[in-house]
């Protein structure tokens, strides 16, 4: 198969079922997405895959031929930063940090679809998202942030 | 197939026949249920003890009944089903069928009378309506939902001949 | 006081020969300095000043030995260390260090007696600071009780100062100068002229010196200390590039997981491994305690293989089946016999005048579950092993795995590594030693272990199930006598056993936070009831006080209301600790408290005292057409000196989120022996729309030195039960509280 991931094109021989998650992690040591469930229940693994974010645990390789992928890693880098990592850091959002990744993910693609919601489509598109933290203020705050830094 | 199905169902005899029951079996089984909810578009979850709650995570359908635009439906389920116990399950297509196709908690008589509404079913007469049940693929999904997961009772086919056995006997609702 | 005499007829629990014996042959012992564990260790042209201070060509490294499972530990033990030793925290390495009793914890064992945090007599003086001789002497490198800023905040600034001083000193003499007129700055000792000399330079003619000791510097002259920080880690963790356990690669690594008996401790009988050998990248399928390993090139593999592997599970079971026998047994535990302490007991409550009330409430066995699967890499040959995992017990798991290898404990090196979660969790380490036992069976090779959700979710050590049997009167208006009694399994006895340690005494974690509440009283009595042995019980966030606060301040709340009184007012008049009335006078002044709101919305309060803190909470709810809904959420709580007020907000919020969320929609229940939950569905937390707007405020108005993860937690269930109970007219007597109570 093929996959394109964070703008680097890999050919790949696999099972059709292994899941997109393990795919990055252990064949190609791509480790910013996280395991935490395998059943899309936290959301730690979270990518796009053609620009929509998707829980890479659910997603075979088999459904990912031919995609093109961005991680977090590929999102932005510490020497330069996301919009939405740069609101994560000045908001001070992680703890553990586990599921953070997937986090940033999903908020940049609801700004993408989406760069002014509201407190409630915030609420509706990150609810997918489980930090046992329970950092969700700063998330709120990090996300209201980035819409600002967007806007500015 | 099915024609010859119904045929033989139909020849069984006309109390049989005319029943909506085995149809109501499975539009009401939580397989299909679970999906066909109201305009609020939330689907639901089974629990172990065979009551429903709403599916966790504030998820909505929104107006596109495929997931609210910035969390679609897609973004969990994929294809086919996670082999997981409480994996997302997954077909093409994985989406809410319309709000006016509402059968959670419905009695047999409103799913029946929903059921011949082509303003409520589709747009379909009731032998599409049986050709629908056989082909789509999140509708087969219903028998094949994963581990964890009860199958809606019997076969597709079966359950199509059951909706054309009635339609035959004249589609009187209980 | 009654209590004290109390006290003084007890043990404790870390075992009453540890107390006296390390008191008494201790003193001159205990004085002399720890040795130094970087030295062991130290690579060529290395220098080191004192155990967190190594430096080497390349600049300093400090050692943060404290566990970072979260809370940022690394980050406020990095900037404690650089206040004084000026580096700068944002460039500056980091190493948790090496496992040693050095790193000894002196402030977690205090936790383990029925010493009130609020007393400062002599006898609680001295129980600390025994304390402190015990963990020396046991040499706990430990990580837990809200204790890394206690135990650290001294010990790490004046290894920073007299690091500081001596390199120096060390330049001092190079120059022939007076070590008065010089300065230091950024990892450099500046010359009155100006010449900047690097610590690098200085390192290894500082190492030669006496280490010299230095006044800590004002509060007032601070830098960093006491503003909001940044988090050291924060970047990675933005970035996706922070590394855990199970991001680490070995070269000739194996991946692993392992699978054992759902009824925990029950043994593997046989196993049928045809199948899974015949899979894709699958290496080996090992026998392992209770289990097995498969070994693969994939995680993934590894995981889907042993699912494939078809295993005969032993029956032999040390718990009842079903999570109503365990109840019952609960229930036959309240007896004169099981009957574990009554370190409260004034007055006399069966005489106590005035309107009688009783009730029962229960709280459920839960996971830690921290969303990072439990891992370890584990690398065995005949002359050493190496583990690289997330730990709070390093020196445990070092002398854990050095038993199963029959090495020496200086031949087990452990690499500790951040957490993604704790909660408790990584104060076990039975997926270490299991990946211990892999490695042997494969010498030389790496082994990377990982947990499948679904194993961790069924073989977690719990917070244990309690129930509580309270009961008072109420007399005038107002609440006359208060009599809870609590009954649990020992989380001491549970853990320590695991450990191989005893534990002797009554277990305070039984009715911490219930019998040191800090309410006064005539008649009041708290007890402690200790139900045998069964499921293997862990310390989970608070510990206790995460089921004692729900029993009491639910109790008490509804005594207020039998007396007719306001929630608030009551409780300010039956506190007698100043500093808890204070949190909460200012949370009711936060919440604009003012009885009653109607009109299907509620507010209640609840006030704790727990790892020394005072913490109190007025959650306000609302009933919606999709359920009940929390709305705000606000916290008063007196850490003492605030050290990072972001870091402190953060784990106070998190801690009463965390909370809110087990209350609500958690438990683990047992049905066959085994637990019936397995991964997020079935065992759930508060998602982002369920989370209330939060206020915390953390008052900093006394000069003590308190952690702040876990006292957050124990007010938010009563509060909400509380609230609740405002809002609807229904008493939640049991969590969690979506088993009667349907929540937006």
């Amino acid at each position: 198969m093929r996959i394109t991931v964070d703008g680097t094109p890999h050919e790949l021989d696999i099972e059709a079922d292994m899941p997109l998650l393990w795919l990055l992690r252990d064949e190609l040591g791509i480790h910013g997405p996280k395991y935490g469930c395998g059943i899309a229940q936290c959301g730690a693994c979270t990518v796009h895959l053609d620009g929509l974010a998707v829980r890479s645990c659910q997603i075979t390789a088999g459904e990912a031929d031919g995609a093109e992928i961005t991680t977090i890693e590929g999102l932005g880098t510490p020497e330069a930063l996301h919009p939405v990592q740069q609101a994560w850091i000045e908001e001070q959002v992680a703890q553990c940090g586990y599921c953070q990744s997937g986090q940033i993910m999903q908020a940049a693609s609801l700004l993408v679809l989406n760069p002014n919601p509201t407190d409630d489509e915030i609420d509706a598109a990150m609810s997918g998202n489980l930090c046992r933290c329970a950092s969700y203020p700063r998330i709120r705050a990090a996300i209201r942030r980035a819409i600002q830094a967007e806007g500015a | 197939m099915i024609r010859a199905a119904a045929l033989l169902l139909a020849l069984a005899g006309p109390a049989a026949a005319q029943d909506f029951a085995p149809v109501y079996d499975v539009l009401s089984h939580p397989r299909c249920a679970n999906c066909h909810v109201d305009e609020a578009g939330i689907p639901l979850w089974s629990n172990d003890d065979g009551t429903t709650r709403p599916h966790g995570m504030n998820v909505q359908a929104g107006e596109s009944r495929m997931g609210i635009e910035t969390l679609p439906c897609a973004t969990c389920h994929g294809t086919q089903n996670n082999p997981l116990p409480g994996g997302a399950p997954g077909a093409p297509d994985w989406a809410l069928p319309p709000a006016e196709m509402v059968w959670a908690a419905r009695s047999a008589r409103e799913i029946c009378e929903q059921l011949k509404d082509p303003e409520r079913n589709g747009g379909r007469t009731l032998e599409e309506v049986a050709d629908h049940v056989v082909h789509d693929p999140l509708v087969l999904w219903g028998w094949t939902p994963g581990p964890g997961r009860d199958p809606a009772p019997g076969t597709p086919e079966e359950t199509a001949a059951a909706i054309l056995a009635w339609a035959e006997a004249g589609s009187t609702c209980p | 006081m009654g209590r004290l005499k109390t006290i003084a007829r007890r043990t404790f629990l870390i075992g009453s020969a540890a107390v006296a014996g390390g008191v008494a042959f201790g003193i001159y012992a205990y004085r002399k300095p720890v040795e130094n564990p970087l030295l062991a260790d130290l690579p060529p042209g290395a220098a080191t000043l004192n155990p967190y201070v190594l430096i080497d060509a390349e600049g300093v490294t400090l050692i943060t030995p404290r566990a970072d499972v979260g809370q940022g530990a690394v980050s406020i033990q990095t900037y404690l260390l650089a206040e004084e030793l000026d580096v700068d925290p944002a460039t500056i390495r980091t190493d948790f260090g090496p496992a040693s009793g050095a790193y000894y914890n002196g402030k977690v064992a205090a936790e383990g007696m029925p010493l009130a945090a609020w007393d400062d007599g002599l006898v609680a003086r001295t129980g600390r600071g025994a304390g402190d001789v015990i963990a020396k002497f046991l040499g706990l490198h430990l990580t837990g009780g809200s204790t890394t800023v206690p135990d650290s905040y001294d010990k790490l600034r004046a290894a920073g100062a007299s690091a500081r001083e001596t390199l120096k000193e060390a330049a001092a003499q190079r120059l022939g100068v007076d070590r008065t007129a010089l300065r230091t700055e950024d990892g450099a000792v500046i010359a009155p002229d100006g010449t900047r000399i690097t610590y690098a330079d200085l390192a290894t003619e500082a190492a030669t010196l006496d280490p010299v000791e230095a006044a800590l510097r004002d509060p007032a002259d601070w830098r960093w200390l006491g503003k909001p920080m940044r988090r050291t880690d924060i970047v990675a963790k933005s970035t996706g590039t922070f590394r855990y356990g199970g991001d680490l690669v070995f070269d000739g690594m194996l991946h692993a997981t392992v699978v054992t008996n759902p009824v925990m401790g029950a043994g593997l009988t046989s196993m049928d491994t045809g199948a899974a050998l015949a899979m894709r990248g699958v290496a080996a399928v090992l026998p392992v305690t209770d289990g097995f390993a498969v070994l693969a090139d994939n995680t993934w593999r590894a995981m889907k293989a042993a699912r494939a592997v078809v295993p005969v599970w032993g029956t032999a079971t040390t718990h009842a089946a079903t999570t109503d026998e365990m109840w019952q047994a609960h229930a036959d535990a309240m007896t004169e016999a099981n009957r574990d302490s009554r370190f409260a007991d004034d007055g006399d409550v069966d005489a106590a005048p005035g309107t009688p009330l009783a009730a029962d409430y229960r709280a459920p066995f839960l996971h830690h579950a921290p969303l990072e699967p439990a891992n370890a890499t584990v690398t065995y040959t005949a002359e050493r092993t190496d583990i690289w995992t997330a730990t709070q017990i390093p020196t445990f798991i070092r002398d854990a795995v050095a038993g199963i290898t029959g090495q020496d404990a200086d031949q087990v090196h452990l690499h500790n590594l951040a957490s993604g979660g704790s909660f408790g969790h990584r104060l076990e380490d039975i997926w270490v030693r299991q990946t211990a036992e892999i490695a042997m069976q494969r010498p030389g090779t790496p082994i990377r272990m990982t947990w499948s959700r679904e194993q961790d979710m069924a073989h977690g050590f719990l917070r244990p199930m309690a129930l509580a049997r309270g009961r008072g009167t109420v007399d005038a208006g107002q609440v006359r006598s208060f009599d809870l009694s609590i009954a649990a399994h020992s989380v001491g006895e549970s853990q320590l056993g695991r450990q191989g340690l005893p534990a002797a005494g009554p277990d305070v974690a039984i009715v911490a936070a219930a019998w040191d509440a800090p309410y006064a009283l005539p008649d009041r009595r708290v007890t402690g009831y200790r139900v045998p042995a069964g499921v293997g019980v862990s310390s989970w966030r608070s510990v206790g006080a995460s089921h004692n606060g729900f029993f009491h301040e639910s109790l008490m709340d509804e005594l207020i209301h039998a007396a007719g009184a306001d929630p608030v007012e009551e409780r300010l008049r039956l506190i007698h600790h100043a500093p808890t009335r204070q949190v909460l006078e200012t949370v009711a002044d936060m919440a604009s408290w003012d009885g009653p709101l109607g009109d299907g919305r509620g507010r209640g309060v609840a006030v704790t005292f727990a790892f020394g803190v005072p913490c109190a909470q007025v959650i306000e709810v609302s009933q919606t057409d999709a359920g009940l809904r929390l709305d705000r959420l606000w916290l008063a709580a007196e850490v003492g000196r605030v050290l990072d007020p972001v870091n402190i907000e953060s784990q106070l919020s998190g801690g009463a989120l965390f909370g809110l969320g087990h209350a609500i929609g958690a438990e683990i229940t047992f049905a066959d022996h085994r637990p019936e939950q397995s991964n997020f569905h079935d065992y759930d937390s508060l998602r982002l729309w369920q989370v209330p707007q939060v206020e915390v405020r953390a008052l900093g108005t006394t000069g003590e030195i308190r952690g702040a993860g876990e006292p957050g937690l124990p007010a938010a269930a009563p509060a909400l039960a509380n609230a609740i109970f405002a809002a609807t007219g229904t008493r939640l007597r049991e969590m969690p509280f979506a088993k009667t109570m349907v929540f937006a």
